[in-house]
């Protein structure tokens, strides 16, 4: 009998395990269904809010809408903003919920992803306002060498707009703190390459281009003589 | 008679008191009555002679007669050595033959002013002969002016330089020399004798006593003389003239006075006094440089003598003429101007004569119609009362050959008969020979002859004296001279109270372009006065017009006329405002901008639905309430239809006013000048706004201006596009025949012209298509789409244009809009309205009397009309047919159906009556009557109308083209085409698909051939007594066609089986009559609201169908 009770022991000690943990368990779900009912509400408010404020108007104009469906989704950026606030208040709810049953590493974990959302928001924006501005600059580029008939305005206002599009990445990166070293230094070495093999190209290989260029650009001026004819 | 003569002169001289300044609008026509006609047959002509002819007279359209002397003189001065004040000389009758024709002519409406000869008399006449005999210093001898120095006043110019040698002139019998200014057998009065001045009072109360209604004074500025002075234009004389005013407006306002002083403006000013002399002066200077202006072909003689002209007293009158009965004097022009008119007007000497030439008007213009036609036209136009002279009407010739002035005075030229008609004596028994040379005899020239040709001079004077009777503005008006860069075109405007005339006049012999600075009126449609035609709204750029050679025209500035339907605004509004844009159509678009731009996006919206958009669509002929201020134009839905890179706002506005708000389609294009400089620049003339986007610069515009729009819209309908808007989607149909008439792909449609009428916009591409947008909009599928696709698509009705296309708004309720229509464009010489109209008008203007028998130009009209009937049954015919399609499948007519109709009109006529009723004193007299017998006959109407449903056999419903009349009618190579089947603008789209009796259509039409019949009479009328001829004509006309059209429309309806027999039509007449009488109802409703002037064309209509008139 007693062996039967020191067999029993352990499963006894399971079930009140069991009958302790199951509240807290229930407590974990009916969490992760409030966080999930919440997470919910509160992309739809963010999307609704958004959208309120023309914010896909600007994701358009910034080119990161056209970005992403490129990728082959029908979402855009503001979709993409209502899901990172869905995710932040479904991870909180998760963290709530391994917290209440104890799970700690799962909770570090998750906390880390947590922190990690709002970083990802903020690159979100700089890449979206350091876009809008890339296109504004590059058409004020164009329409300035359209005014004073520089002919290659659009050339010029492209390299504007992917010059700054480049500062623009860096930062966003930097700022989710991804390989920011490495990026930089390959960011570095490429712009040197660029540059090097533009001095090349300008010195060597396309000189009577490159002079043809500068004429054009800055043409000579006429003697005064010829002026005055 | 005696009686008749008072009473004809007791009304005259009210009138002369109801209108005291009537000389302003006067015409006045001078004659000799020893020229005119002989009515005794003694040779010379006699107040029973122009009596008799005051028919003429008064057809040419003048109303005053000036006539020359005709008082008991020796005529060694063709009558201005006036023997006897008091009498008519034996040759032209008696003192009742003066009465007789004066009677006769007040009872024309026509005055009559006579000479006033009073600086002088003949030697013959009493008060000389007594003075000659009476002793030195006596009472008679005082009469006179009398020296035994005839060195005094030796700083006197002698007037008749071929005859006379001095003033004085030595008289055996009184021992004195006596003073004369003109022949030395006229004598001077002495008016510096106050006897003197009451025997001429005295004389003058003698006529106006008869009923004279005004005297032309002669020689006026020599009255009085004093020692060491010109002896003219004395302050004295002035004093003289100012007691005979003074007499006249006491005893006989009214009448008036004329000076004939031969001075430069400035001195002839003086006899107008301060309105306290004469009435009215001759204007002797332009005369001559009206016919330098020509000669020289330069405007500049006419604008320097009009500038130096003064003002005068309000309420006096210059009188300007081309020619009199003296020589064309040319005392006021300078010796080099003087060389020049000789050199190029009397080249042969004999037609010289102290300072003048003495020649009429035709001779001196080589008989060239188009200057002859010129100087006239600025007779009449001239600031002041023209003054035509006998015979000049006609063109006639003179004969320098005779001596003095007598080759101008020569007698008037009637008939191609013995003497001319003017006289049944023995030709050596003239007073003078008449003119018999090929080319001025009267057998070439003579009034007969002319009256009868439509296009003779004489017509044609009456023609412009008719137009010019038009308006006051001619003899009352305001004169401002225009200066246009080309100094060959003299023009100018006369104005009086709204009544603007611009007159514009080319003296060359070449045509000439001009351009006149017109910006004062803008706006104003000039309507050409001749032939009633719009052109196109003065506008603030230059007017550019072309003349002929000698060309004229005159326009009345009108602010009411209808610029020509033809016509495309293409100039700019000035002061468009610039709206700043930030991102395209975008800007106005809170929800397409980025967040930053949201309230800019508010406010540009606001300014252009608030400011822009109301005043570009108060501008639009489309836009209905024109009356009413809009507040907002508010932009309730849109779509993008974005075509190359070209992006189109197709919009639909609710126009906000008053209270209610009406939808309507603007489609709108963006461009810019950087990106498409020619396509910015085309659109400007349809600019909503101009705008400005940073530095690029462009306009919002109407884009059924747009050709790429409207391509755009084509290849979409081709495409079968659908858009999505805000609140609905835009549908793009294409029917059957689109690839067929489109091609595919796309044929090249190019260029676009642009119409616009009442409610529409349509764009024209190329050759084959008819774009029509609709912009006052109404929920439901418009009726001309529905019936375009049946007649098109079902039963392939060949006599309407094909539709293949179509623009359509469902909106979020699913509720369809029609936007726009694409036709096939038909080849077309105008619509029926006008062919018809100008064939009336033409038939009424060639109805002369003597011409042929209009009955076969009305049987060709009529025939042609059939073709039409033909066309009508026809469709009747096709919209009669069974398809299955339940819109349009006939049905039988009900009892209740007709009985329904009729209801409806007993309403339409009670709304009518009360509507009549209502405005009851604002008719005219002669209206007022039909309206009073009208509104009694109400009653016995309404029981005519139920009458009129009671008798109709069985019939059919159908549906029908809802609003046929002459102007829904395109004339296709002697064939017709019916189009705009979308019903009576006034009804609902419901109203208008509803089946009833195709009767109605030809009832329409009928209504349309009696208003072409009244616009015909309107246009070709010129004086109410040809008025009750040209109606009667008129009337035969409708009798005509109505009978015509009636026989073969019926005709072919029995044949197309819609009626059994000929029998079964006719039973219908009543129904006819009742859809008549309906569309006259409706007129008249419509004419009271919108044009009162025309309300007496379905007033008539109505009585006859009431039965109340004929």
């Amino acid at each position: 009998m007693e062996r039967i009770d020191v067999l029993l022991e352990p499963v006894r000690g399971l079930l009140l395990e069991i009958g302790a943990f199951m509240p807290r368990l229930a407590v974990a779900l009916g969490l992760l269904l409030v966080g999930w009912l919440m997470a919910r509400a509160f992309r739809l408010g963010v999307v609704k809010a958004l959208r309120a404020l023309n914010f896909h108007v600007l994701t358009e104009r910034a080119g990161v809408d056209g970005f992403l469906q490129q990728g082959g989704t029908e979402k855009d950026t503001t979709d993409l903003f209502g899901w990172i606030a869905y995710a932040l208040v479904i991870l909180a709810s998760l963290i709530v919920a391994s917290n209440s049953l104890g799970l700690t590493q799962v909770t570090d974990l998750l906390g880390k992803v947590v922190f990690f959302l709002p970083r990802l928001l903020v690159a979100l924006m700089v890449v979206i306002f350091g876009s809008y501005f890339a296109r504004f600059i590059g058409g004020a580029v164009r329409g300035y060498c359209k005014r004073v008939a520089i002919s290659d305005g659009d050339l010029l206002g492209r390299l504007a707009q992917y010059g700054i599009m480049s500062f623009v990445v860096l930062l966003a990166i930097d700022h989710l703190d991804i390989g920011g070293g490495l990026i930089q230094q390959t960011f570095l070495i490429l712009l040197a390459g660029v540059v090097f093999a533009g001095a090349l190209a300008l010195g060597l290989g396309g000189r009577e281009r490159a002079a043809q260029l500068i004429e054009r650009w800055f043409p000579p001026e006429k003697p005064d003589n010829e002026r005055s004819r | 008679m005696k009686t008749d003569i008072a009473i004809g002169a007791t009304l005259h001289e009210a009138e002369n008191l109801s209108n005291p300044q009537w000389y302003k609008d006067a015409v006045i026509y001078e004659l000799h009555i020893k020229a005119y006609a002989d009515a005794n047959g003694d040779g010379i002509g006699d107040f029973q002679g122009l009596t008799a002819r005051l028919d003429h007279v008064q057809a040419l359209g003048v109303n005053t007669i000036w006539l020359l002397p005709f008082y008991p003189s020796p005529l060694r001065d063709d009558g201005y050595d006036v023997a006897d004040y008091e009498d008519v000389h034996p040759n032209y009758g008696t003192l009742d033959d003066f009465r007789g024709f004066l009677a006769e002519a007040h009872r024309r409406g026509l005055r009559v002013i006579t000479e006033l000869v009073v600086n002088h008399t003949s030697d013959q006449h009493p008060w000389f002969q007594a003075a000659r005999r009476s002793p030195k210093g006596s009472p008679e001898r005082d009469f006179y002016v009398w020296t035994d120095d005839p060195s005094l006043y030796s700083g006197t110019r002698i007037i008749f330089t071929d005859t006379e040698k001095s003033n004085w002139t030595w008289d055996e019998v009184a021992g004195q020399h006596f003073w004369h200014r003109f022949f030395s057998h006229q004598p001077d009065l002495n008016f510096d004798n106050p006897a003197v001045i009451d025997a001429v009072l005295k004389t003058m109360e003698f006529w106006l006593e008869m009923g004279v209604d005004g005297f032309r004074l002669d020689a006026i500025p020599y009255l009085i003389e004093r020692d060491g002075t010109s002896n003219e234009n004395l302050r004295e004389t002035h004093g003289v003239i100012k007691q005979i005013r003074k007499r006249i407006e006491a005893k006989y306002p009214g009448r008036l006075l004329l000076a004939e002083a031969n001075m430069w403006p400035e001195d002839v000013r003086e006899y107008f006094g301060d309105d306290d002399e004469c009435h009215m002066a001759y204007h002797f200077p332009l005369m001559p440089r009206m016919y330098m202006a020509i000669a020289q072909e330069d405007r500049h003689p006419v604008v320097e003598i009009l500038a130096q002209t003064p003002e005068i007293p309000t309420h006096c009158q210059w009188a300007i003429f081309l020619r009199n009965h003296d020589e064309l004097t040319l005392e006021m022009v300078t010796s080099k101007e003087r060389d020049y008119l000789y050199k190029m007007y009397a080249s042969d000497k004999r037609a010289r004569i102290n300072l003048g030439i003495r020649r009429r008007l035709a001779p001196l213009l080589e008989n060239d119609r188009s200057r002859i036609e010129l100087m006239n036209s600025l007779l009449l136009s001239m600031p002041g009362t023209p003054v035509l002279y006998y015979g000049d009407e006609i063109g006639m010739g003179d004969n320098i050959f005779l001596g003095d002035r007598d080759g101008v005075r020569t007698p008037m030229q009637w008939t191609s008969d013995r003497n001319g008609g003017f006289s049944r004596a023995d030709p050596q028994r003239l007073y003078l020979p008449p003119i018999q040379d090929p080319i001025y005899g009267f057998e070439a020239v003579n009034v007969e002859a002319q009256g009868r040709e439509t296009s003779s001079l004489l017509n044609w004077m009456r023609r412009m004296l008719a137009v010019r009777s038009t308006s006051a503005a001619f003899g009352r008006g305001r004169f401002t001279m225009l200066h246009p860069g080309n100094r060959k075109v003299l023009a100018y405007v006369r104005e009086y109270e709204d009544d603007v005339i611009l007159c514009v006049a080319n003296v060359s012999r070449t045509a000439q372009p001009v351009e006149l600075e017109l910006r004062g009126w803008k706006g104003r449609v000039p309507v050409e006065m001749a032939g009633r035609n719009a052109f196109p709204t003065i506008s603030e750029l230059p007017y550019l017009m072309m003349l002929p050679a000698y060309g004229f025209f005159w326009f009345r500035l009108s602010v009411d006329a209808e610029p020509p339907a033809w016509h495309v605004e293409s100039q700019p509004q000035e002061d468009l405002p610039t709206l700043v844009l930030f991102d395209g159509w975008n800007s106005f678009f809170r929800s397409k901008v980025v967040p930053w731009r949201m309230s800019l996006a508010e406010k540009t919206r606001q300014q252009f639905e608030q400011n822009l958009l109301p005043k570009f669509m108060q501008r639009q002929r489309w836009f209905g309430a024109k009356s009413e201020t809009l507040t907002r134009a508010a932009l309730v839905d849109q779509a993008m239809l974005d075509v190359d890179g070209k992006p189109w706002l197709l919009a639909l506005v609710d126009a906000q006013c008053a209270g209610t708000s009406t939808r309507y389609f603007v489609p709108m294009t963006l461009a810019f000048e950087d990106h498409d400089e020619e396509r910015a620049r085309s659109l400007v003339a349809l600019a909503v706004t101009k705008v400005r986007q940073q530095a690029e610069v462009g306009v919002i515009a109407d884009a059924m201006g747009d050709e790429a729009f409207c391509k755009a819209l084509v290849a979409a309908m081709g495409a079968g596009r659908s858009l999505r808007s805000d609140g609905g989607s835009l549908r793009f149909n294409a029917g059957k025949g689109f690839t067929d008439l489109v091609g595919n792909p796309p044929a090249e449609a190019t260029p676009l012209r642009r119409l616009t009428n009442s409610s529409n916009s349509i764009s024209l591409l190329g050759d084959r298509l008819f774009l029509k947008a609709y912009r006052r909009l109404q929920p439901g599928i418009n009726p001309e789409l529905e019936m375009g696709r049946f007649l098109t698509d079902a039963v392939a009705f060949p006599h309407s244009v094909p539709v293949v296309g179509s623009v359509e708004w469902i909106g979020a309720d699913g509720q369809t809009w029609t936007l726009a229509l694409l036709q096939a464009q038909c080849t077309n010489q105008g619509d029926a309205w006008t062919a018809t109209v100008d064939q009336l008008a033409r038939l009424l203007e060639a109805s002369g009397p003597g011409d042929a028998d209009p009955d076969e130009v009305i049987a060709a009209t009529a025939e042609h009309l059939q073709v039409l009937a033909r066309r009508v049954a026809e469709l009747h015919i096709a919209l009669a047919r069974r398809t299955g399609d339940a819109a349009f499948d006939p049905e039988p007519a009900t009892a209740a159906d007709i009985a329904g109709w009729a209801e409806s009109v007993q309403h339409d006529c009670k709304q009518t009556l009360t509507l009549l009723s209502q405005r009851k004193t604002s008719w005219p007299d002669g209206m007022a009557t039909t309206v009073d017998r009208l509104i009694e006959a109400g009653p016995a109407l309404l029981a005519r109308i139920g009458q009129m449903a009671a008798t109709v056999p069985a019939h059919l419903k159908t549906r029908l083209h809802g609003d046929l009349h002459l102007g829904q009618v395109l004339v296709c190579r002697d064939d017709f085409m019916l189009i705009d089947f979308e019903g009576e603008p006034q009804r609902s789209f419901d109203e208008r698909r509803r089946k009833h009796s195709a009767l109605r259509d030809v009832a329409g039409l009928l209504r349309s051939f009696d208003y072409a019949r009244h616009t015909a009479l309107h246009q070709t009328t010129r004086h109410a007594n040809e008025l009750a001829h040209l109606a009667a004509l008129a009337r035969r006309w409708e009798q005509r066609v109505r009978g015509a059209f009636l026989h073969a429309y019926r005709e072919t309806v029995v044949a197309g089986g819609l009626y059994a027999d000929a029998a079964g039509v006719a039973a219908t007449q009543p129904l006819l009559d009742l859809f008549e009488l309906e569309k006259a109802l409706y007129e008249l409703r419509y004419e009271i609201d919108n044009r009162p002037d025309w309300v007496g064309v379905p007033l008539a209509g109505i009585a006859a169908l009431a039965g109340i008139t004929n």
